[in-house]
């Protein structure tokens, strides 16, 4: 107890340093755990206590991922979703893929590695296209397009990780009657729901918190994927008032969700075996290439030009918390050593190159004739 | 004038236009509530950006419509088709320092412009059909009804002198 304290103290701190200067906060918090963990002083460890607030801070981040995601909106914009986001799934994913399984993790390691390297944060992308002012930008719709996609995958994700004791055609056929269910059930209770959600004393909180934490209890007694079911049933909420299920949802999802960082970096060993701190730097900077890659094929691919390339390279770069949810949910001590370097490293790097890509695009890549002919133009 | 709408997933609902003259204004309203403008001029890269709280968004607001600075907040016209298309304004004000500390018949509001005084909404407190006598303090909204010529005399008579 008294180390989720000090480890939320340590938190509290960060975030108000963090937040003045405007940079991403979850490299900190996973810093934060780093040090006061395995890794490094080993004040705090891993007990129930936090292991449940943990899991709570997963819960909550995966129900506010349902509730964002619209499928209707998605079916709408499908062509502009599915046109970058396939580039990007491509490269990243071949080129995590190899660089992981080059540098010495199984197969199915580097699987998992890819799919982390290859999930940008969409925490951080919104934040960052808001903080830098940069919405106006053509590109910033690219973007926010492409974290949908990446959104989508990481429920494909999820919803094959996690232990699975049945064969899998059983967990399918249970999850698609419970989904059926459950869809009935709202859609018969709409009513029901909104009535509740419209009261001022602690009813709407507590029918939140407790929706929640219930169809996680249920998935696991009935042996289907959790992440998958908590995501599908945000989504199901979501249809009906997305807005006070947010409000209500978001002080937990920000609480433990903390606690879920600095946990992940508490029990994460850097120095696990199997994997060496050269490997974690390579693996990093290759992930800032990767999508630098990626960026600008969709750059040159979308807005025909080079630039707007920089731009979606820089406010992608940053892996964040769907990246440390595929670890946290996987649990190999080499894959979470792995992705905590990764998430660190590239968050860092993507928050200062996203405020300073005008400059750093001007170094990487020379004006192209045209464009600068249709500049004189105008 | 096109103006084009779209809800961006995670950030908010974006409006573009492009004036007659080809700059572009865009205004985000954001999740957080709070709103950014952003204006490119014909042939710029970068644009200017301006974030707005909401009642400085509404502010702005009515400033674009032509309202005076003085005038906070929107107003609502009835019209009644039935008499004679009979049309009353209903704006409200918020009182500055020119008029602070004076009575609604010091004033003379009603000769001078034909504008009533329905209602004085101050801090949290509502004042229905305020005597003659009511006294303004810097800061309460007006609620004035009248027709639209009369509350541009208000507007330029009393509000503004």
């Amino acid at each position: 107890m008294q180390g989720i304290v000090l480890a939320l103290l340590v938190c509290l701190l960060l975030a108000l340093i963090t937040k003045r200067y405007a940079l991403p906060t979850i490299p900190f918090y996973i810093i934060a755990g780093l040090v006061l963990g395995t890794s490094g002083l080993k004040l705090v460890g891993g007990d129930e206590i936090s292991a449940f607030l943990t899991h709570l801070g997963l819960l909550f981040l995966l129900f506010f991922l349902g509730l964002e995601i619209k499928p209707d909106r998605i079916w709408k914009n499908q062509s502009a979703i599915l046109s970058s986001g396939l580039i990007d799934l491509n490269i990243n994913v071949v080129i995590g893929f190899l660089a992981a399984y080059a540098l010495g993790f199984p197969l199915v390691d580097a699987l998992i590695v890819a799919a982390a390297f290859f999930i940008s944060s969409t925490a951080m992308a919104v934040s960052s296209l808001i903080e830098n002012r940069k919405l106006l930008m053509r590109e910033s719709e690219t973007i926010v397009w492409l974290m949908v996609f990446e959104d989508i995958v990481v429920i494909l994700i999820l919803a094959f990780l996690g232990p699975q004791m049945d064969h899998p055609l059983a967990i399918l056929v249970t999850t698609l009657t419970v989904l059926a269910v459950l869809y009935a059930v709202i859609r018969f209770g709409k009513d029901q729901i909104i009535w509740v959600l419209k009261r001022d004393d602690e009813l709407p909180v507590l029918l939140t918190f407790s929706v929640v934490l219930g169809i996680s209890a249920l998935s696991v007694y009935l042996g289907i994927p959790e992440s998958f079911m908590v995501i599908a049933f945000g989504t199901f909420l979501g249809t009906i008032d997305p807005v006070s299920f947010e409000v209500q949802s978001r002080p937990f999802k920000d609480v433990f969700l903390v606690i879920f960082f600095v946990f992940f970096g508490i029990t994460v060993n850097l120095f696990a075996e199997g994997i060496s701190i050269p490997a974690l730097i390579a693996i990093s900077v290759i992930a800032v290439v990767s999508k630098y890659a990626s960026g600008i094929a969709i750059g040159k691919m979308i807005h025909r030009n080079s630039h707007s390339g920089i731009e979606i390279w820089a406010n992608t770069i940053g892996r964040g918390e769907f990246s440390i949810a595929i670890a946290a949910l996987y649990g190999s001590a080499m894959v979470s050593s792995a992705i905590a370097f990764m998430v660190i490293v590239t968050s860092i790097i993507g928050a200062f190159v996203a405020k300073y890509s005008g400059k750093i695009g001007k170094i990487l890549i020379r004006p192209e004739p045209h464009v600068q002919e249709k500049a004189a133009e105008k | 004038m096109p103006l084009r709408s779209i809800n961006l997933p995670g950030i908010g609902t974006k409006y573009e236009l492009e004036t007659e003259k080809q700059d572009t204004i865009a205004v985000f309203f954001l999740k957080s509530g709070n709103i950014q403008m952003y204006t490119l001029q014909h042939g710029c890269q970068t644009p200017s950006v301006a974030e707005l709280s909401p009642p400085e968004a509404r502010r702005l607001g009515s400033i674009l419509t032509g309202a005076i600075m003085e005038a906070d907040r929107e107003s609502v016209e009835f019209a009644f088709s039935a008499l004679s298309d009979l049309r009353i304004t209903i704006h409200t004000y918020l009182v500055g320092k020119t008029i602070a500390g004076k009575s609604l018949e010091d004033l003379r509001i009603r000769a001078k412009t034909g504008v009533t005084i329905i209602a004085v909404s101050r801090g949290d407190k509502n004042i229905i059909n305020p005597a003659a006598d009511f006294e303004l303090h810097e800061g309460d909204t007006l609620v004035a009804i009248g027709e639209s010529d009369q509350l541009r005399r208000f507007e330029r008579d009393i509000m503004v002198t």
